[in-house]
């Protein structure tokens, strides 16, 4: 790894310890610079608010001259990024990035991104979709994956937890279940035609 | 972004001629330019690979006339640290002011010039040697011009 992505990322993690902010983290996630884990907390007032999100952050040869690659290791649903993969669509993590720019301030883009989906850019289209078309699914979506994936807390939604058992009794995994159901907007009938038909 | 591809059932081109590909791309968008900038920008902006939809290198002449300075004469900064390696200047680093007046160290700015034509800390654009990257700006500006033009039109007929 080149001399200045490596001292850089020795200065970025020395200033996230320093700046105490306790819903961002980064760590290494060996003794290589290149390999790096993220953790950020869902923001208050969204369907995410304190889920803890673990983050696979990989830094270029060429950092800082070209982004970090940062996807989702724990699953979310939200328009601009995967459900299936994590990756995610967000201009400073492509054409928009600058040198200047430090993995503290794309930790919180990210948090900023959840407060603020961009539906007209997205990365998966059916959460876009879901988003535009049905709002009131997307937050009893987006709520339940935060609670069931990145252990937010409060009551879960009676109605989901009924579904994905009534889903998984069936023989379906449970992943699977709630891809499907979340996909259908919580129609157990749409989601089990479509289970069965792949 | 990446859905488009994943939609259409096809590979985006991770072409070698990229800055060629950029350039028709660029012909192409200036065809649709008087219609609607942002639309089409945003269409043509999915079929450009990730990370190959910067703005062009600084132009060479703009860059080698930026002032190289040295750390005295900077002296009303003493802790300034360079945004780009994030290190503090040193007495004999070389370090180049940017017309936004943005300091960095000669060897942190000089690669990301070499990649794209923005200050790395708030992206003020120098000048590109790419005709077509300056013609796309000054059509946007003009269509900017315009609108204002149109507004204030508007404004003083019914404001
Ligand atoms: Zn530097
Ligand atoms: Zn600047």
């Amino acid at each position: 790894m080149s001399s200045i992505a490596t001292t850089r990322i020795q200065r970025e993690l020395k200033d996230i310890k320093e700046s105490n902010n306790q819903s961002i983290k980064i760590e290494l996630k060996s003794d290589e610079f290149n390999n790096l884990r993220g953790e950020i907390v869902g923001p208050s007032g969204t369907p995410y608010q304190d889920g803890m999100y673990k983050l696979s952050i990989k830094i270029p040869e060429t950092y800082p001259f070209n982004p970090p690659i940062v996807s989702f290791d724990t699953r979310i649903w939200h328009p601009n990024i995967s459900s299936v993969t994590g990756a995610i669509c967000l201009d400073i993590l492509k054409d928009q990035w600058a040198a200047a720019l430090t993995l503290r301030t794309v930790l919180l883009s990210l948090q900023a991104l959840l407060s603020a989906a961009e539906p007209d850019d997205p990365q998966d289209a059916v959460v876009a979709k879901q988003y535009k078309d049905n709002q009131k699914a997307f937050v009893k979506t987006a709520r339940f994956w935060a609670q069931y994936y990145a252990n937010a807390p409060g009551p879960r939604d009676t109605d989901c937890v009924e579904k994905l058992r009534k889903a998984s009794e069936m023989g379906f995994y449970k992943d699977i279940s709630l891809q499907a159901l979340s996909t259908h907007s919580w129609d157990l009938e749409n989601a089990i035609q479509y289970l069965t038909s792949c | 972004m990446a859905s488009y591809f994943d939609e259409h059932d096809c590979e985006p081109t991770t072409s070698v001629h990229n800055s060629s590909r950029r350039t028709d791309l660029l012909r192409m968008l200036r065809l649709f330019l008087r219609s609607d900038v942002e639309e089409y920008g945003h269409i043509l902006g999915q079929f450009i690979p990730d990370g190959e939809s910067l703005a062009p290198p600084a132009a060479k002449s703009v860059v080698e006339n930026l002032p190289r300075i040295s750390l005295k004469d900077l002296d009303s900064k003493k802790d300034a640290q360079c945004p780009v390696c994030l290190a503090q200047f040193d007495n004999d680093d070389v370090i180049i002011t940017m017309p936004c007046e943005h300091y960095f160290h000669m060897d942190c700015l000089l690669p990301w010039l070499q990649k794209t034509n923005s200050c790395p800390l708030c992206r003020f654009e120098l000048v590109t040697d790419d005709p077509d990257y300056e013609e796309l700006k000054k059509e946007k500006l003009g269509q900017k011009e315009r609108e204002a033009r149109v507004a204030d039109l508007h404004s003083s007929m019914f404001g």
